[in-house]
């Protein structure tokens, strides 16, 4: 029967084990994906090759599946000789997708900052690096702020497809759970408020930073 | 390098007498945009203290002039000189040589200019909008700086908006914030490119003041404009530019009521007609 309150208590403890890997997937790719999504994003402002390589990247990596990219990861390695874990596959694969979404939201928000400012910056005697620190970054992160709180709350529910190989996250750990009571409605159902609970952790810290670091257009 | 900041006696790049010695100095610069040449062997000297007004057409090159001199927009040809450093490009017998972005900053920084749409930094309150290039580019004490800005603020009557962020302020504030803003870096010279042009007629007047009394005290001045009675309250010389050539200047009574060329009658007779009320 469905909201079996006994069962949930039971299923909770091995959900919040799996919340800690879920959690730590998510934090690392969303570490990751700020670094790599600015260095993209910078790779796709140049002309030439690299930023055409910056480009086709986004375009691939945006435009298949995550799952498919986590197999092709998963046993591309193991094919070519050097297993990798299915934790770091998932991480990886998770980089790579969502990498090109952030270098996306990077490239809009240095897109926001009018050429005028830089102007500003210059004629004041900055050179690229104090115009960056001082001028142009302060007012892209208070513009990409809400979008990358939108990309952190998708990535946590994208950690759930890492379940397909084989990593003991809140999704794999619920579907063990399943097979073994057949209480298919109240696993899930706890599964999706572990996920609730996570991701409105990250709203509301994306709701901090805005109020942190937004200021008056 | 030599110092060429203030004694007349050091082994300066241009070793004249101080006084003598222009504060700006442009010589045979051209530019073009593509096939456009919107400056044409352009010369132009400036003696310290002394405030130019530069008017013409729309696109006549007056802006182009102005952002050439801190080399916002490069020049093909030619050489300016600031106080007799070189901005942009040094001369090494025929050659022209362009500094390296590091000289060209250091050069740029005591240059002022205030641009048309006020250009202030959004996401930083006034006080940090005037501090904070003294504080990163020179290095100044944040204190010393912010004390400095807020005699500035003062100086343009603004001291109860330290606080406030550019977007909280009318036009007029702006462009005395921005003004003051230039003025934190104790430029040797200050360009203002047409700084009222973007705000409400009753607006102007606070701006116009603040650059007049920033005359009186002796700041050398390169003004692009459009307000034909500021230029004649203001300037030492008014410089007319059309097609990328000057093509008259002289006091700003010479050039206003007796111009010597067809060109400069046509331009303030359009402009007559048009603001005559």
């Amino acid at each position: 029967m469905p909201f079996d309150l006994n069962f949930l208590a039971r299923l909770l403890p091995a959900l919040l084990e799996g919340a800690e890997v879920t959690v730590e997937l998510a934090v690392l790719t969303i570490a990751i994906c700020l670094v790599w999504g600015f260095v993209v994003a910078l790779a796709q402002a140049t002309r030439g090759p690299l930023g055409w390589l910056a480009g086709g990247y986004i375009q691939i990596v945006r435009n298949t599946p995550l799952l498919i990219q986590m197999y092709l990861v998963y046993f591309g390695f193991s094919m070519g000789g050097f297993g990798l874990s299915g934790f770091a596959s998932g991480l990886l694969a998770l980089c790579m997708q969502n990498g090109g979404y952030v270098a996306e939201i990077y490239r809009g928000g240095l897109q926001s900052v009018s050429p005028r400012q830089y102007e500003a910056g210059r004629a004041l005697g900055m050179r690229r690096w104090t115009l960056y620190t001082t001028v142009v970054l302060p007012q892209v992160i208070a513009r990409i702020i809400p979008p990358m709180t939108n990309q952190s709350i998708s990535i946590i529910k994208d950690t759930s497809q890492v379940a397909a190989i084989a990593v003991m996250e809140i999704m794999k750990i619920s579907e063990v759970w399943v097979e073994t009571s057949a209480n298919t409605y109240d696993v899930f159902l706890g599964a999706a408020l572990i996920y609730l609970a996570l991701t409105s952790a990250a709203s509301l810290a994306g709701r901090l930073c805005e109020r942190r670091f937004t200021f008056a257009q | 390098m030599a110092d060429i900041s203030s004694d007349a006696s050091s082994t300066a790049i241009d070793v004249r007498p101080l006084a003598r010695r222009p504060m700006l100095e442009i010589s045979g610069v051209s530019k073009s945009f593509g096939a456009t040449q919107v400056l044409c062997d352009v010369s132009l000297s400036v003696a310290p203290g002394e405030v130019v007004v530069v008017i013409g057409p729309s696109g006549s090159g007056k802006t182009t002039l102005l952002r050439c001199i801190n080399l916002l927009e490069d020049y093909e040809e030619g050489t300016i000189t600031v106080d007799g450093a070189p901005i942009g490009y040094r001369r090494r017998g025929s050659e022209r040589i362009r500094m390296s972005e590091r000289d060209i900053a250091a050069a740029r920084a005591t240059i002022g200019m205030v641009f048309q749409s006020f250009n202030l930094f959004p996401h930083m309150t006034v006080l940090r909008n005037i501090a904070a290039a003294p504080v990163r580019v020179k290095g100044a004490p944040r204190e010393t700086a912010e004390a400095r800005a807020r005699e500035l603020l003062a100086m343009v009557g603004l001291s109860d908006k330290a606080a406030e962020h550019p977007a909280r302020l009318s036009g007029g504030q702006q462009q005395r914030v921005a003004i003051a803003r230039a003025l934190a870096m104790d430029p040797k010279i200050m360009l203002f490119d047409e700084v009222t042009s973007a705000l409400d007629p009753e607006l102007v007047g606070e701006v116009l003041a603040a650059m007049q009394q920033l005359a009186q005290g002796g700041m050398t001045m390169v003004v692009v404009t459009h307000e034909m009675s500021f230029a004649r309250d203001i300037a030492d010389r008014i410089v007319f530019i059309d097609g990328g050539v000057i093509v008259e200047q002289g006091k700003p009574d010479e050039i206003l009521f007796a111009p010597r060329t067809n060109r400069v009658r046509a331009f303030l007779k359009r402009y007559n007609d048009r603001y005559r009320i």
